[in-house]
């Protein structure tokens, strides 16, 4: 039996505790991954309607992204737009801050968080801003499940 | 003499560097990144552009033009002809009249638009459920009614 994977003496193999934990490690690696894999600036208190055919955002696109989060308020039929945790009740406060962005990006793109309650005049408010603030590129956010 | 040997040396084995609890510890890690693997929620994107913002050097060929409506209760029009449910959320004959034209649109080489006009109270969902037919579809030319919804 010589040569033999941790074979002893009496020819029974044996159990091998290293490539054990080497296995163990990887899988505990790969599964930590894809776990926190998507971090984004989530808002808790917006639920994204669901589509499970939207792309895969692109992580090249990721640093020329700014998020505006649009939430509803069902109770008071009121929505609340949030940029970088930053709340705009008045809603046109936000073209200077996109234009200055976009001035300094020219692939900026903006990512729409909407509630998936929130009407869809809500939203086209929202795009009509962004189109004020000179930017053409829009995508709308949704979760897969 | 030789008592006091023996406990310092009973005393280093303890002291040693234990396996097993460490690959309970990592067994237990694991399993919890498991189970949360499946629960994980990823986010995905419609991509689109804004009507008439976008500056080309080359003359842009006219496309085939689509009228999507979304009605407040949620029901779609595609050139004003009512497909489907407002309950039907996979929106199936909206997406093979979609494929169709789409398979036409390449057998002519033309392209397709299409412009979703929402109603004031369609719910943001159903919108995004129509943008998720289109992109069942494979129709990535879409925009949205232009101007003030004032």
């Amino acid at each position: 039996m010589a040569g033999g994977g941790g074979g002893g003496e009496s020819g029974e193999p044996e159990f091998q505790i290293a490539p054990m934990i080497d296995v163990l490690l990887v899988l505990l690696i790969f599964f930590m991954s894809i776990t926190s894999a998507e971090v984004l600036k989530v808002d808790k208190k917006i639920t994204l309607p669901i589509s499970a055919h939207a792309k895969k955002r692109d992580p090249e696109m990721s640093k020329h992204e700014i998020a505006i989060n649009i939430r509803w308020d069902s109770k008071q039929n009121k929505s609340l737009l949030l940029v970088d945790d930053i709340a705009y009740p008045a809603i046109s406060d936000l073209i200077p801050y996109l234009k200055e962005r976009r001035a300094k990006d020219d692939k900026l793109r903006v990512v729409i968080r909407g509630d998936k309650l929130l009407p869809a005049i809500e939203v086209q408010r929202v795009m009509n801003l962004v189109g004020e603030g000179g930017i053409a590129d829009i995508s709308f956010a949704a979760s897969n499940k | 003499m030789s008592r006091r040997s023996k406990r310092k040396l009973s005393g280093e084995v303890n002291l040693g560097f234990q396996i097993a609890p460490m690959i309970d510890v990592v067994f237990v890690i694991m399993l919890y990144f498991m189970v949360m693997a499946g629960a994980v929620q990823v986010e995905n994107a419609h991509n689109t552009k804004l009507p008439g913002t976008v500056a080309t050097e080359t003359d842009t060929p006219m496309p085939d033009e689509i009228a999507v409506r979304i009605e407040d209760d949620g029901q779609v029009y595609l050139n004003d002809d009512p497909l489907d449910t407002p309950e039907a959320k996979q929106l199936p004959e909206f997406t093979n009249n979609l494929k169709q034209l789409h398979d036409s649109s390449m057998a002519s080489k033309s392209e397709v638009l299409v412009t979703i006009y929402a109603n004031e109270l369609a719910r943001y969902e159903r919108v995004v459920d129509v943008l998720d037919a289109l992109s069942r579809a494979e129709i990535s030319n879409v925009t949205f009614q232009a101007g003030s919804p004032e």
